[in-house]
C-alpha cells in the first residue's frame, strides 16, 4: 500500500504544471513560426486539463479560457472514443467550419496545440506545419517538466490567507 | 493539478462539482454566475441536453483578481450526474484540483448519493489519485426540502472521512459562496506545497467554525474510525484494483522508456543533423568551388574570345590597312597608268604631230619640188624665151604699157638677172640648193 501510495505520489506531482517565463518566451516563438509559416489566424497551447498555457496571433476576440475547456473536453472525449476503438489515441482532430476550422494536435503527453485558421491557407500546410511545431513544442514541455522538480513553490504560506479575504470579499450573499 | 503559469503571473484551479443527477450542481455554477460580481466571472458554457440535463459538463472561469502578484483564477466544472454518462463524467475530473460533492438531502436520494460517491472513488482511483490527498467538500443540497434525511444519516453514509460539509439551498443561493470559499482555500492551501496533514486539520477546524452545521469533532472522530460501511465496496478495503497498479506502474514506467528511446532518437538525430550539416557545408563548398571554376572558365573564355576579337579586329584592321594600300597602290598604278596613257597619248600626239609635221614637210618638198619644177620650167622658159627674146620684149612693152604688170617686171627682171647671172656664172649654188632640199 505504501508503495503504491508513494508511486501515485510521484505521479499526482509529476502531473502538475509550472511553467516559466523563459518556457513561455520558447514556446511564444514556436507558436509565431507556426503561425506565420502556415498563415494561420492563430495558435493555442492548452493543457489536457484544460488549462490554457499560451496563445499567439488574432486572439482577441476569442474567449480563450472557455475555449481552451472546451478544446480540452472535446480532445478527452476523442481519446475515449479511440480507447473504445481499439486506438491508443487519435493523435490529431480537425474540425471544418464554413469559414474557420480548426486543428487540434497532440504535443507530447500533455498537452495540445490548437490551431485556428480559416481558408487562406490549406489544411496540408497546417497540418505540416503544426507537426513541426508540435515536436519543437514536446521538447520545450519535456525539458520543462525535468528542470521544474528544482524550482520552489511559489505561494507561501500567506497566500490561502489572503485569497479567503478576497473571496470573502468578492462572494458575500 | 494547479497549473502556475509564472510568464502570465497566473494560477488556475480547476474545481468540479460531483455527484447523483438533479443533486443540483449545475444550479450551484448557475447562482455563482448569476451572483458573482462581473468582473470576476466569465461566461456560463453548459453542455447540456435538450432537457437541460448536463451532457458533459458545465463550465464557469472564476478570476478573483491577483493575490501576491498572481492572478488567481478558479475554473468551476460540473460533471453530468446521470449513472449513463459515466465515461464524459470521469473526462471531467482529469486535473481536478478540488472537489465538491453536492449531495441531495432528499431521503428517497440517499442510495444515488451513495452510489455517486463511489463512482467518484473508484474514478479518481482510475486517474491514479490520492483520495487524502484531494481537497473535498461535501455540500448537502435541497435542505429546505421536507423529505431530507437527517445531518447525521448523511455524514454517516457519505463522510467516513470527515470531510468538511456545508448545508445548502442552492436554488436560493444558501451555503453556495460558502461551499465555494471552503474548497478554495483547501485547494489554495494545498497549492502552496506538499500537502501538511496539520493544515488540513486547521483547515477542517476553520470549516467547522463558520458553519454551526459542521459536526462535533468528538462524533468525527468516532465515525472516522468506522469503516465506509454503506458503500457497496468498503474503500478502504479495496484499495486498488490488481489492473489498476498495473496500469500505474505501466504509467510510471513509460515516460522512462519513452525518455531512453527519446534520448537515443535524439542522438541519432543529433548524429544525423551533424553529417547532415556536414554534408550541407561540403556540397556547399563543392557548390562553391565549381562556381568559381565556371567563372574563372568563363573569363578566360571571355579573354580568349576578346583575345581572339582583337586578333580578328587586328587582322581586319591590317587587312583593311592592306587594302587600303592596295587600293591607294592601285589609285597610284590606275594615275600612273593614266599619267602614262597621257603621256602615250601626248607621245602619240607628238608623233602625229611629227608625222603631220612630215607631212607638211613633205607637201613642203613637194611643193618645193614643184616650185624647182616651176623653176626648171621657168627657167627652161627662159631659155627658151632667150631664144625668142623679140617676142618677149614686145611684150613686156605691153605689159609696162598697161602698167600692171609693172610689179611681174620689176620682180622678174631681177630674178630673171639672177638666174641669168646664175645660169652665167654656172648652176652650181641653185644645184647645191636643191641637193639640200632634196635631203630634207
Amino acid at each position: 500500500m505504501d508503495t503504491k501510495n508513494s508511486r501515485q505520489e510521484v505521479k499526482l506531482q509529476d502531473d502538475s504544471l509550472i511553467i516559466h517565463e523563459e518556457e513561455i518566451e520558447k514556446i511564444d516563438r514556436a507558436l509565431i513560426k507556426l503561425i506565420k509559416g502556415s498563415e494561420a489566424k492563430c495558435a493555442l497551447l492548452v493543457d489536457k486539463d484544460g488549462h490554457l498555457i499560451t496563445r499567439q496571433g488574432f486572439t482577441h476576440s476569442l474567449d480563450t479560457t472557455a475555449l481552451a475547456a472546451l478544446l480540452a473536453g472535446s480532445f478527452a472525449s476523442t481519446r475515449e472514443i479511440a480507447r473504445l476503438v481499439g486506438e491508443p489515441e487519435f493523435s490529431v482532430l480537425f474540425h471544418q467550419g464554413k469559414r474557420d476550422h480548426i486543428h487540434i494536435s497532440l504535443v507530447g503527453e500533455r498537452s495540445i496545440l490548437v490551431v485556428i485558421f480559416d481558408d487562406r491557407t490549406t489544411i496540408g500546410m497546417v497540418r505540416l506545419y503544426a507537426k513541426e511545431c508540435g515536436e519543437e513544442l514536446a521538447a520545450i514541455l519535456e525539458e520543462a517538466h525535468k528542470s521544474k522538480k528544482k524550482s520552489e513553490p511559489a505561494i507561501d504560506s500567506g497566500f490561502a490567507a489572503s485569497a479567503e479575504d478576497r473571496l470573502n470579499d468578492i462572494f458575500r450573499d | 493539478m494547479v497549473s502556475i503559469n509564472y510568464a502570465f503571473r497566473e494560477i488556475c484551479c480547476k474545481i468540479v462539482y460531483y455527484g447523483p443527477g438533479l443533486s443540483g450542481k449545475t444550479t450551484n455554477l448557475i447562482y455563482i454566475h448569476k451572483k458573482a460580481p462581473p468582473q470576476t466571472k466569465g461566461e456560463l458554457i453548459s453542455l447540456a441536453t435538450d432537457a437541460d440535463r448536463t451532457l458533459y459538463f458545465d463550465f464557469l472561469p472564476i478570476d478573483i483578481g491577483p493575490v501576491q502578484g498572481f492572478a488567481t483564477k478558479f475554473q468551476l466544472y460540473t460533471v453530468p450526474g446521470q449513472v449513463y454518462y459515466n465515461a464524459t463524467r470521469k473526462l471531467v475530473l482529469r486535473g481536478v484540483d478540488g472537489l465538491i460533492f453536492v449531495a441531495d438531502s432528499q431521503a428517497a436520494k440517499l442510495e444515488e448519493n451513495i452510489e455517486s460517491m463511489n463512482n467518484l472513488i473508484e474514478n479518481l482511483e482510475e486517474y491514479g489519485y490520492v483520495l487524502e490527498e484531494l481537497p473535498m467538500i461535501i455540500q448537502y443540497n435541497k435542505r429546505d426540502l421536507e423529505e431530507v434525511s437527517s445531518l447525521e444519516e448523511l455524514e454517516k453514509c457519505l463522510n467516513p472521512r470527515g470531510l468538511p460539509y456545508i448545508e445548502a439551498v442552492a436554488v436560493k443561493g444558501i451555503g453556495v459562496f460558502d461551499t465555494l470559499k471552503a474548497i478554495s482555500k483547501l485547494v489554495l492551501e494545498k497549492a502552496r506545497g506538499k500537502s501538511e496533514p496539520e493544515g488540513k486539520k486547521e483547515l477542517v477546524s476553520v470549516a467547522a467554525e463558520s458553519k454551526p452545521s459542521v459536526m462535533p469533532s468528538a462524533e468525527k472522530e468516532e465515525l472516522e474510525k468506522k469503516p465506509y460501511a454503506p458503500a457497496r465496496e468498503a474503500v478502504p478495503e479495496t484499495p486498488l484494483g490488481k489492473d489498476s497498479f498495473e496500469e500505474v506502474e505501466r504509467d510510471l514506467e513509460q515516460p522512462e522508456r519513452t525518455c531512453r528511446v527519446e534520448e537515443k532518437l535524439e542522438n541519432a538525430r543529433e548524429k544525423e543533423e551533424e553529417e547532415q550539416a556536414k554534408e550541407a557545408v561540403r556540397l556547399q563548398k563543392e557548390k562553391e568551388e565549381e562556381l568559381i571554376k565556371a567563372r574563372l572558365k568563363e573569363q578566360e573564355e571571355k579573354a580568349g574570345k576578346d583575345r581572339e576579337e582583337a586578333e580578328r579586329k587586328k587582322l581586319f584592321m591590317e587587312k583593311l590597312e592592306r587594302g587600303m594600300a592596295e587600293v591607294e597602290r592601285q589609285k597610284k598604278a590606275l594615275e600612273l597608268e593614266k599619267i602614262r596613257e597621257a603621256e602615250e597619248s601626248k607621245k602619240k600626239e607628238q608623233a602625229a604631230l611629227i608625222e603631220k609635221m612630215k607631212k607638211i614637210e613633205e607637201e613642203k618638198k613637194t611643193l618645193i619640188r614643184s616650185q624647182s619644177e616651176i623653176e626648171k620650167e621657168t627657167v627652161e622658159a627662159e631659155r627658151v624665151s632667150k631664144e625668142v627674146v623679140p617676142e618677149k620684149t614686145a611684150q613686156t612693152v605691153k605689159a609696162d604699157e598697161t602698167g600692171l604688170p609693172f610689179q611681174s617686171k620689176v620682180i622678174t627682171s631681177p630674178m630673171l638677172k639672177q638666174k641669168k647671172t646664175k645660169s652665167a656664172k654656172g648652176g652650181f649654188l641653185w644645184r647645191w640648193i636643191q641637193k639640200i632640199a632634196g635631203r630634207r
